[in-house]
């Protein structure tokens, strides 16, 4: 597998969280999993990224939590809002048109003859 | 190492290791320490469920976090955001009530109107308008507001916090020192409006305080 640089997932950290939100509400850990996961292992993000970045989606409000108390222990349950849907529909709409073009280019091409 | 680290469970050590790491509103970073130590307890169980024993377990959770301080250097901005937006908040909210005992004071003549009259009779006006404009905008754009203004960093808003607290002791000071050196006879709501403004002076430079041994420690 070729590997991932972390500066490739710069501007798309937002649009993953939200995505994997999509399903329901989950918990930090959770959502680390799920990327992780969901990337067949290619995506396994640092936990000092994922959980500032679902504080900084908070706070833009376009998720929010919720504390539970799960056996003793305080747990943070995170879920999108309505703007967070809204937001995750533009992502999706940029992301497709974005990807669409760099595929365009960067496809294997059969090379021209020189002959 | 001591020995009450060595008897320590290696997920407390290592949560003890982030919080002395982290810098900003106690709440908050309360709140992350409990919301880490759930994501590890859902580690650790999972890596007990693959066969782990306990101490395995936990060793691989932790390192599956990632050193405490990359952890805590993750949450510096969030934090640091935090701290100006509350401070922020603080000085807007509470600004009416060390500013009322000040225009009942020096409020102008019945006789003259208008913002030109206000200012001359309550020359750090201006002092004041730049504070509120400085904070309030700080608010939007580290707020909700942020889906559709640019997002202000976590160090200008630091900045801002720094501005609109230094803003608040030039103001103070200048309107403590133009009652000491008017000779107006002393009247009871002086005493308030002075009280509440070498209050607020005292807090500023605590605040200043503060984002500087934030930074620093952020470095």
């Amino acid at each position: 597998m070729v590997p991932m640089r972390p500066e490739l997932l710069k501007g798309h950290l937002d649009a993953l969280l939200l995505a994997v939100l999509e399903a329901g509400p989950q918990h930090g850990y959770a959502i680390i999993e799920a990327i992780r996961t969901g990337t067949n292992g290619t995506l396994d993000l640092p936990t000092g990224t994922v959980y500032p970045a679902l504080h900084r989606l908070e706070r833009a409000g376009l998720i929010r939590s919720d504390w539970h108390t799960v056996g003793g222990r305080r747990r943070r349950d995170y879920q999108l809002t309505r703007a967070g849907w809204t937001a995750l529909r533009e992502h999706r709409a940029v992301w497709d048109e974005f990807s669409a073009a760099v595929t365009a280019l960067l496809q294997v091409r059969p090379r021209p003859s020189t002959a | 190492m001591t020995d009450q680290q060595s008897t320590q469970d290696p997920i407390d050590a290592y949560l003890a290791g982030v919080a002395i790491r982290l810098h900003g509103p106690r709440r908050r970073r309360a709140a992350v320490l409990d919301e880490l130590r759930d994501g590890l307890d859902h580690a650790v169980r999972e890596h007990l469920a693959r066969g782990h024993s306990a101490d395995a377990a936990a060793a691989a959770a932790i390192d599956q976090f990632g050193a405490p301080r990359a952890v805590a250097d993750g949450f510096a901005a969030e934090l640091a955001t935090a701290y100006a937006r509350r401070t922020i908040a603080l000085y807007l909210l509470t600004g009416p009530l060390v500013g009322i005992w000040w225009l009942l004071l020096l409020r102008p003549d019945p006789w003259r109107f208008g913002l030109i009259a206000l200012i001359l009779a309550i020359p750090v006006l201006p002092l004041i308008a730049l504070a509120v404009v400085t904070g309030a905008s700080t608010l939007a754009t580290t707020g909700r507001l942020i889906r559709w203004l640019p997002e202000t960093t976590a160090d200008r808003a630091l900045t801002a916090t720094v501005a609109v607290a230094s803003l608040a002791v030039v103001g103070d000071v200048v309107l403590i020192t133009m009652l000491a050196t008017t000779g107006a006879p002393i009247r009871p709501i002086a005493g308030f409006a002075v009280a509440a403004s070498v209050g607020r002076i005292t807090a500023s430079v605590l605040v200043i305080m503060h984002v500087t041994r934030l930074r620093h420690a952020n470095r």
